[in-house]
């Protein structure tokens, strides 16, 4: 069987990379420009396709044509500006170069094709994106603390990113994704988005979606998966340590609450927007180019505080014409601890309502930050320890992000040096 | 008026502690089995323990509740509760700090 590398679009999926040594010519005496973090893991995803059609950082008319329509200028689904934000000087040094080479952490990363330089009033940005301009939100913050020019063009990889352990083991491309897919031979994969240590509520989020997902397939020769896709990105102090998201994960495939043939764990490197509904298109727009064939959506799917109803990322898909998104929503609502059920059971099936007991991730991890070991309904005991252990390895001696973590952790990862 | 619980997760350990101060009825269950000792905060208490303690937050999306407290105030807490067989320790545990 062919294999099917159509992303977002129905463009194909082209991975932009070349090795340094092809590279070395062209970049000779470029212009360098230095680019934040946030930059550089978007750098890195447009270059594999995650971000397919993009082929580089958007320009003024595709980011005017996403604020006012969420489309490209192309009318092509999206919802998320991707943009290359740099100061004035860096501007006009790359304006006058026409293509630069930019790094990150003074390292070489990739070449840019500088085709449109500009500026953009970064708040309209985050309204139209957000609907809010509060500095409350932290999606607001991102817009805010970006430089005020930008520059549009292509970007090719020059230099490949080094994923330190444990991130090696779960760093799969858009088409290494697509690659391991037709080899488990899933004919339907649902991506299920987290940045959290999986409770049982969770578990069951994604064993209900895997049902949905499988509908009429056969059940004797499993055809469907689940993707657990992990948003590695910048932590704030009280955050799960990343090590300790991928590697619980992981865990539960490892125990056995996962066969290892519906199953599987990778991450996105992404810097949330908490954009609630736009950001959910984002999302599926992104998880079809890793080739799944369904995401699902639980409450308040990207959502912060209390910026979006908690269902407004179920709703923004009815609004979507089915043709501009070849990846289907699968929709859940929350899963609970129900005492007279005696049961984790789904609130769409559970009747007693005034028993229901709900998982809060923050109470739980509460209990994880006082070290009580929380009920095997509430968390599988592997998960509790190996969070327990990735607090002592990684995070030195939190499994939360403390400033410690965030000032000497290791990093995701590194590039070359050449 | 105290509305903002504080929760205090109740082990063995604790639980036996609570037992023989003859206190185990404040512990309730809260989420599939597991116990929990809830002190309460005025609104006043609840800003000034997110202003002592930057980590902690309010749970303001499900239990109302304060949580992310580091460890060692959760202990202090739980330890005023069998000094004064009391929930009401949150102003004492304050003057504590102040002091």
């Amino acid at each position: 069987m062919k294999m099917d590398f159509t992303g977002q679009g129905g463009k194909q999926i082209v991975e932009r990379v070349i090795s340094y040594n092809e590279a070395k010519g062209e970049i000779e005496g470029l212009e360098k420009i230095e680019i934040s973090g946030r930059c550089a893991r978007e750098c890195i995803n447009i270059s594999y396709g995650f971000f397919t059609p993009l082929e580089g950082f958007m320009k003024q008319e595709d980011i005017t044509a996403v604020c006012d329509k969420m489309t490209l200028k192309d009318g092509t689904l999206w919802s998320i500006p991707i943009v290359l934000d740099v100061d004035e000087k860096d501007a006009e040094r790359a304006e006058k170069a026409g293509k630069v080479l930019l790094t990150y952490r003074n390292k070489p990363l990739a070449i840019c094709e500088v085709e449109d330089v500009f500026k953009y009033e970064r708040m309209k940005m985050a309204e139209a994106i957000l609907g809010t301009t509060s500095k409350k939100h932290p999606g607001v913050r991102i817009f805010a603390n970006m430089e005020n020019t930008f520059i549009g063009g292509k970007v090719t990889l020059i230099n490949q990113p080094k994923f330190n352990r444990p991130f090696d083991r779960f760093w799969y491309t858009p088409k290494r994704l697509r690659e391991e897919f037709r080899k488990r031979g899933w004919k339907r994969v649902v991506a299920h988005q987290t940045r959290n240590v999986p409770h049982t509520g969770h578990e069951w989020l994604m064993k209900g979606a895997w049902f949905s997902v499988n509908g009429e397939l056969s059940v004797e020769k499993l055809q469907s998966g689940i993707l657990v896709s992990c948003i590695i990105g910048p932590k704030r102090v009280g955050d799960y340590i990343d090590e300790a998201i991928l590697l619980s994960h992981k865990t539960l495939q490892e125990a056995g609450y996962f066969r290892d043939d519906i199953h599987m764990v990778s991450f996105v490197l992404w810097d949330m927007r908490y954009a609630g509904p736009k950001e959910a298109i984002f999302h599926a727009i992104l998880r079809k180019n890793m080739g799944c064939t369904h995401h699902m959506f639980g409450r308040d799917h990207a959502g912060v505080g209390s910026f979006y109803d908690p269902y407004d990322a179920h709703r923004i898909f009815d609004r979507i014409d089915n043709k501009s998104l070849e990846i289907k929503p699968v929709r859940v609502l929350e899963w609970w601890y129900c005492p007279v059920c005696n049961e984790v059971t789904y609130s769409g099936f559970c009747a007693h309502i005034n028993k229901r007991q709900n998982f809060s991730g923050t109470m739980i991890r509460s209990m994880i930050q006082d070290r009580v070991k929380p009920t095997s309904l509430i968390m599988r005991p592997e998960v509790f320890e190996i969070v327990q252990h990735c607090a002592t390895r990684y995070g030195f001696g939190s499994p939360f992000s403390t400033e410690k973590y965030l000032r000497e952790r290791q990093p995701v990862f590194e590039l070359e040096s050449f | 008026m105290k509305k903002y619980p504080i929760n205090i997760w109740i082990n063995e350990e604790r639980y036996k502690s609570l037992i023989e101060k003859g206190l185990e009825h404040l512990a309730k269950d809260v989420l599939a089995g597991m116990k929990v000792i809830q002190v309460f905060c005025t609104e006043e208490e609840k800003e000034k323990i997110l202003k002592l303690f930057p980590t902690a937050k309010l749970d303001t999306s499900t239990t109302n509740s304060i949580e992310l407290l580091p460890p060692e105030v959760k202990n202090k807490i739980f330890k005023l509760i069998l000094k004064r067989k009391s929930l009401d320790v949150v102003g004492e545990l304050l003057r504590e700090i102040d002091r």
